[in-house]
Formats: structure tokens, sequence, C-alpha cells
């Protein structure tokens, strides 16, 4: 039966080679900048000299060094105050907002081949279907999806012991499922006020503690880090789209036609992200810290 | 007949929670969410205007947005917190310079936001004053009905409440230029980043 791969195995599969892929990319980065990762700023001993020179160009390290001079400097003539020393109500100068950034060429590489993907296919099929989809429809397929992926918010506000989250989640897929016509309509929002609780694996390990890891850019999936990559692989396990659709290509076709369903609704961002910055790649990267930072703090 | 006695007790329930609701709701405000509502008003009531639309009118439209965004805005605090570290090391004419160029950028930026504007709801939800500090949270309702978060930082100098941060979604404007500021400046020199910008505030006009 070569030719009939079942929906669920070549999704297994793809998990599996997920996994491998990511792995490797992991070993990959750290043997290429072990240095940076492994070494810590201030090392001292016989090969810090040579360490500090091998490091001498990364911007962390750089910062840090700038940091360091301006300390010593008004240490030095404390008569002399910087006039930006006023006292801002959230010290957001420090920069530990840092997320590192060691396989910086590879997702400099892939953000680039993501631009071209965007702008050469996405956004033309996405704009395509928005010209014969209204939008109160996108919208509703765009619901029906989300109510569609309940297990995967269910189970990360389990898992982060978030009661009040866990109760709106319910109501919300109950209400959805049934007055919102399978969850085409978002009536829990609109009767109840109870938003979408946006929780995902990812941030169930920061709340546990773990880290960002460091920058992942990768190809179709767009800006992460090494923690949310793994935590979105491990939603893929949650998504029910799996265990309802289990024919290999309708199963491609209802996750291709989630996507472009999505992409038409958010044509724009991109754009205005792009338009906006000098850097695109360290905006990207610097929003989506920011982004996963609040959504983890909620 | 029980009804009868029961009813005007609910009926002035009913009014005083609708009462409560009146003022403690889509009422509620402070100084600093007067002053980012009076702006955003301000802006709405330019941008919905029949007189005012078309392709013909928009050097009229924009330069009466601009002036209402220039009032409500603090470029040269947004510039200073942005430069941070590197702010300090700048001559006079360089921070001069360097505000008029990187308000142009962030006027354009809102600007073509608010270009954009076709009826979106804006709720005001909360605002912390801390001295002369003080934060506005508003929330805003898209057509695809996606509630966005936007936060204002703003900055007290003589009653006017001046924004010098946005933050959408937790996503500090501010925060955001900073990185790619530092940035830019480590791996070739402020002279470089000026350049950048100069080009970019060139290719939008």
């Amino acid at each position: 039966m070569g030719c009939v791969v079942e929906g669920k195995q070549f999704m297994g599969f793809c998990k599996r080679l997920w996994f491998v892929l990511v792995f490797g990319l992991i070993c990959w980065g750290i043997q290429g900048h072990r240095d940076i990762i492994l070494a810590a700023p201030f090392a001292s001993g016989e090969s810090a000299a040579s360490l500090q020179l091998s490091m001498a160009g990364h911007e962390l390290v750089q910062t840090v060094r700038l940091d360091e001079d301006v300390a010593k400097a008004s240490a030095e003539n404390p008569s002399e105050k910087p006039e930006d020393s006023e006292a801002w109500p959230e010290d957001e100068l420090s920069e530990e907002s840092f997320i590192p950034d060691p396989l910086e060429p590879m997702n400099r590489a892939f953000f680039a081949f993501n631009d071209a993907a965007y702008f050469w296919f996405f956004k033309p099929v996405g704009e395509g279907y928005s010209a014969v989809m209204p939008e109160v429809l996108r919208v509703s397929i765009r619901n029906f999806f989300t109510n569609l992926s309940m297990p995967i918010r269910l189970v990360s506000s389990l898992l982060q012991g978030k009661i009040e989250s866990v109760g709106m989640i319910l109501v919300r897929f109950v209400v959805n499922s049934s007055a919102g016509f399978l969850g085409f309509q978002d009536v829990a929002k609109q009767a109840l006020d109870y938003p979408v609780q946006d929780e995902d694996l990812g941030q169930v390990f920061a709340f546990y503690g773990i880290g960002p890891g460091f920058y992942l850019n990768l190809p179709f999936l767009g800006a992460g880090s090494l923690r949310d990559t793994v935590g979105w692989v491990g939603g893929l396990y949650l998504n029910p789209l799996d265990y309802i659709v289990e024919d290999w290509w309708a199963n491609i076709g209802a996750r291709a036609f989630d996507m472009t369903n999505k992409t038409s609704l958010r044509i724009g961002e991109y754009e205005a992200l792009k338009d906006a910055s000098l850097d695109p790649y360290v905006a990207m990267r610097d929003a989506y810290f920011q982004y996963r930072l609040n959504q983890i703090g909620k | 007949m029980e009804k009868h006695r029961i009813w005007p007790y609910l009926r002035s329930l009913f009014g005083g929670v609708l009462l409560i609701l009146m003022f403690a709701g889509p009422c509620f405000s402070g100084v600093p969410t007067d002053h980012v509502k009076e702006t955003t008003d301000r802006i709405l009531v330019i941008v919905s205007d029949p007189a005012l639309k078309g392709p013909e009118n928009k050097n009229k439209r924009d330069q009466l947005v601009r002036q209402a965004v220039d009032e409500r805005f603090n470029w040269e605090a947004m510039t200073q917190r942005s430069l941070s570290r590197h702010w300090r090391k700048r001559t006079e004419a360089e921070k001069k310079e360097f505000v008029a160029l990187f308000g142009k950028l962030l006027e354009r930026t809102y600007m073509d936001k608010v270009g954009n504007y076709s009826g979106e709801k804006v709720i005001y939800v909360g605002e912390t004053i801390d001295g002369r500090y003080g934060t506005v949270t508003a929330k805003i309702l898209t057509h695809s009905q996606t509630e966005v978060e936007v936060r204002y930082r703003l900055k007290e100098t003589n009653g006017e409440w001046r924004a010098y941060d946005i933050s959408i979604e937790g996503v500090s404007l501010v925060n955001n230029y900073r990185k790619q500021f530092n940035s830019i400046i480590l791996r070739s020199s402020y002279d470089e980043l000026v350049r950048k910008l100069r080009k970019k505030v060139a290719e939008k006009d």
C-alpha cells in the first residue's frame, strides 16, 4: 500500500522529521558558536585573552563594555551628571532584554527566504483569496479553526494552574460549539466577554522557569525561539485536526486552507513592520521577544 | 399583585446598575486619558471628514493630522530613550538632527496607520499615574474582530501629558528602535545609522 499513506502516519512522520531537524540545527549552531554560548563574558584565566578577542565583535559583549565605560566615567567625575539620568518609571535601559542570537547568519538567511516567500507566494494567494471571500466569512472560518484547537490552550492552561483560564476555555468551547454553530461564531466573546485565552506549550515552559534559549527564525514558521519551537512541535500532537481528518490530502488541504485564511486576515502587518524599521530582522526579533514576554506575563 | 410591589425596586436597581455602568464604563477618564482621547478624536474627525477625503486633499489632511500628532508626542524624549546609551555622546547639533529625522519617521509610520482608518472602535480601558509619569491603555477592535491592546506612556510637563512611547500588544516602539539603533551603531557607526535613517525618511516622502 505504498502510495496510500494515512494522514496520521504522514503527520507523525512530519513531526519526527521536525524533531530531527530542530535537534540538528541546534547541534550545528552550538558547535559553530561554542565560544560565545559557553563562555561567560568576563571569564578569567589563560584562555581569556584569546576568548575575548574572538568575541570582540559580539554585540552583547560590546554593549556590556560600553556600559562599563559609562559607569567608570560617571564614577570618576560624579559632579558631571549625565542628562538622561532622570529616573524613568520603568528601567528599560537595561539590556537584559536581549534575546541571544548565536545563529544569526542562518536566521538572517531564513528571514530573507521567508520575506521572498511571503511577497511572491503567500501574499498574492491571500489577496486572491480575500478577493473572492468576504471578510465576515473569513473571520468565521478563523473562529472555527480557533475553536477546534481548544485542546492546546486547555492543556497549557491546566499545566500552568490557571484555573480561571481553564474555566473560560471550557465555557467558550461549549458555548461556541453549540450556540456558535460549531465555532463559526464567537458567541462567548460577544455575549460573555470571554476572550480567547492565548496559551501554548512555550508559555508553559516559561512558567516553569525555562528561558527562551535563543532566537530561531525557521523557514515558513518565522520568528521563534528554541523553547517556543519545541512547544510548537509538542502542540502538533494536541491538534484535533489530525485525529478528525485522517486522510492525507484532506488533512493537507484543511491545513493549507486554514493557513491561507489566516494570512488573508493579516496582510499588511509584515509590510508595516518592514516599512517602519531600519533593520527589519532586528525589529522582528525584538518584536517577537517582547510579544512573547507580554504573553507569558499575562 | 406581588409583582406590582416588586417592580419599582427592580427598576431602580436596574437603573442604578446602568448608571454605574455609564459612569464607570465608557466615561472612565483621568487627565492623561482625556489628553490621549482628545488627540485621537481630533485625528478621527479629520480622517473621517468627507470634505477632506480623496487623494487631492491628501496634503491638507496630512498636515492637520501631523499637527495633532506633533502636539501629543514628545519626539525628543522618544529619541533620547531610543538612542539611550548613545544619546549622551552626541553633540547638540547631532541630537537636533536625529530628533527631527526620527520624529519624521515615527510620524509617517503613525500616519500610515491612521490613514487606513475605517471605523475601528477605540475603547479606553485603563490608566495609571505615578507622579509625572502615566500610562493610558486603549483597546482597538479591528474589522476582523481582533482586539489590539495599545498602551501609551506619557509624561506630564506644564499640565500637558505627552506620549514618549507606544506599546502595541506589549511590543514597545521605543524598545524596538533601541535594539535596532544599538545593533546598527555597534556593527558600523553612528554616521551609518543617520545615513540609513535619512534614506528611510526620504523613500517614504
